[in-house]
């Protein structure tokens, strides 16, 4: 594909429009068609208006902060097994997520904040401690940073299981919660977590060049002249604040974040000034196919998306993997 | 200079989060024929007795049903299968954890009723979207269960007077043969034994602890902490209860099969054969069916007094 922007800026386009389109109740494109424009049933254009679109983008966010992130991290710990959840987000969300669950919150906006504000804060934490174990003097070596990620995400997981199976009424909500699962839609979340992801995916998108040079080594990044503790920081934080956002409000969805950036190295290439923007692209129309299927299987069931994401997403990457003619793209 | 930014970033964070538009600011309250404070102490108003009911959980069907609203219900959750003419009501979801919000709305209904199983972000997503919820809460004794009824009829326009009674009048007369008693058996109740060497069972301030108790029962997962323990065999042999009661019997659990566990021949109630099945839907529903749960248990814990 010679214009890859064009292509995955269409591609997103249409997963928006099929998302407004297909829901549990029916709506015809006919009638989508005028109530977009202003015209049409009162309750179709509600659902539209309130249910759907705030759903839709919010679902749309959501999949281009993990896929974002994941292609940043890969490029970061130059690790194709890489993705946005790798140093404790996802866990360490978890963790604050279920603590808060386990607690009577009052029903008032912030008692409604409490859970999505204490996974944000609890997976920025765990992104920090592991950082800070991590850290040799002035650098930061990568292995010990997936090492001491992987190990401080299984304690978190461990503590989460123990604490649901303490509390058992509130299993069903935190286990949706752990599926992902856009539970507290509508336009407050996309707002609240708006401004973390432009600062976080705002941050990424202007270091692509920076991390071309992370994949010559960290001696060589440094010899040509990178700040090379200073750029992972940076990009860890951005990567963290996006993902965190992300999933403080739509729950641990995963995959996306490790196959998308992978899909777009495949089909694009490994130049992170276009992966990035490429995988930010790619990672809400596919975040948005994987939504749009599990709201039709099963309707008016609805499957948690982070089902859906591994269920669909595996083979289809499979697919490409094996149609793909450059061996050892990574 | 990470610390800094880090702080900073916790800052902003919290500085932030709290820029969601407060749609908590509720409605003036009109004249209204109905106000009520739910489970969650929100204050919910019907101008009229609600004609059009979405029920999220299928305790709440069975009150509806039972209370005589049952033309009213125009939605229900998935897993809401009692009365069997509930089926043919519209399925809006549920049954993994997830509603269809876009099936509710499209119903149009003046009162979505939900229950303890739904949680606080889907009432508030409902009412945001201008929907009237109210929430019931669990009964924790039998007699929050009538005042359950009651709010329910209130909110549907019915008269729950001859449905409480006769409950009242049934939970009497199982008091009265049961009061008297100093002799309580002791009980296992299994909920769930795929392990069967820590199978589930009720713990303290759940309904099956309430109802073995009630029934004149000695419920041994009443004595652990959590309220859906896993129980070790080895505290089961311990506890050596003479009956044994299987509320997993509806996913193909068998007097048998208990009987061919290894190391459970020890316990008392294999022994005599006191092992016996029964509908969990009776036990862990908080409805008006739960008398008929502590009906069952009564007679199962005490056959003599029923005859």
């Amino acid at each position: 594909m010679r214009k890859p922007f064009l292509a995955s800026f269409l591609v997103l386009l249409i997963a928006f429009i099929l998302s407004l389109a297909f829901g549990s109740v029916f709506i015809s494109h006919k009638e989508l068609w005028g109530i977009l424009r202003g015209i049409g049933d009162e309750t179709f254009s509600f659902i539209i208006w309130q249910i759907r679109l705030p759903r839709t983008i919010l679902v749309a966010l959501t999949g281009a902060a993990l896929s974002g992130s994941g292609a940043a991290y890969q490029g970061l710990f130059r690790n194709p097994l890489a993705d946005p959840f790798l140093i404790g987000v996802a866990s360490g969300a978890g963790l604050g997520a279920v603590i808060a669950m386990s607690i009577q919150w009052p029903y008032s906006f912030w008692g409604l904040m409490a859970i999505p504000m204490a996974a944000f804060i609890t997976a920025l934490l765990t992104v920090f401690i592991v950082y800070m174990i991590a850290r040799v003097g002035q650098t930061i070596p990568t292995t010990n940073l997936i090492l001491a990620g992987v190990a401080f995400s299984s304690f978190a997981t461990s503590l989460t299981s123990f604490l649901m199976l303490r509390s058992t009424s509130e299993v069903r909500r935190a286990l949706g919660w752990l599926l992902g699962g856009a539970s507290q839609a509508g336009w407050a979340a996309i707002l609240a977590m708006l401004p973390y992801l432009v600062m976080g995916l705002g941050i990424l998108l202007f270091s692509g060049y920076r991390l071309n040079l992370l994949q010559f080594g960290d001696d060589q990044a440094q010899q040509l002249g990178l700040n090379v503790t200073r750029t992972k920081t940076i990009l860890l934080v951005a990567a963290s604040l996006a993902t965190a956002a992300a999933v403080a409000f739509s729950g641990i969805i995963g995959f996306i974040g490790l196959i998308v950036p992978h899909l777009m190295r495949l089909w694009f290439g490994g130049d992170y000034r276009r992966l990035i923007p490429l995988s930010i692209i790619g990672g809400a129309s596919a975040l948005l196919t994987s939504d749009i299927i599990a709201r039709i299987v099963l309707a008016p069931q609805e499957i948690p998306v982070g089902i859906i994401t591994a269920l669909v997403g595996a083979p289809f990457f499979l697919w490409v993997l094996r149609r793909a003619k450059n061996q050892g793209y990574w | 200079m990470f610390r800094k930014t880090f702080l900073l970033i916790v800052l902003i964070t919290l500085l932030l989060a709290g820029c969601g538009p407060d749609a908590l600011s509720g409605e003036a309250p009109a004249s209204a024929a109905i106000t009520l404070t739910d489970g969650l102490g929100r204050s919910v108003i019907l101008n009229e007795a609600a004609k059009r009911v979405v029920s999220l959980a299928p305790s709440n069907t069975e009150i509806l049903f039972a209370v005589g609203a049952r033309e009213q219900v125009i939605g229900r959750d998935e897993f809401s299968d009692y009365p069997a003419e509930a089926a043919s009501i519209e399925s809006v979801g549920g049954s993994m954890g997830e509603y269809s919000v876009e099936a509710i709305v499209a119903l149009k209904p003046d009162l979505v009723l939900a229950a303890e199983i739904n949680s606080p972000e889907l009432v508030k997503q409902l009412e945001d979207l201008g929907l009237t919820v109210y929430y019931l809460a669990n009964p924790s004794t039998l007699e929050e269960l009538y005042v359950n009824l009651e709010i329910v009829a209130q909110l549907t326009g019915e008269d729950p007077t001859k449905l409480t009674d006769s409950l009242k009048a049934r939970v009497d007369a199982v008091d009265e043969k049961i009061m008297p008693l100093s002799f309580h058996p002791s009980v296992f109740y299994e909920i769930d034994a795929t392990d069967p060497s820590k199978p589930y069972t009720y713990g303290p301030g759940t309904f099956g602890d309430l109802l073995i108790t009630r029934a004149g029962g000695f419920n041994i997962g009443g004595e652990l902490t959590d309220p859906y323990p896993q129980i070790s065999l080895e505290q089961i042999v311990v506890s050596n209860p003479s009956i044994i009661v299987l509320g997993d019997s509806m996913w193909g659990v068998t007097i048998e099969s208990v009987v061919a566990r290894p190391g459970w021949e020890t316990i008392e109630a294999v022994k005599s054969s006191q092992i016996f099945p029964i509908d969990d839907n009776l036990i862990s529903r908080p409805g008006p069916r739960l008398v008929d749960g502590l009906e069952q248990l009564a007679k199962l814990l005490h056959p003599g007094l029923f005859e």
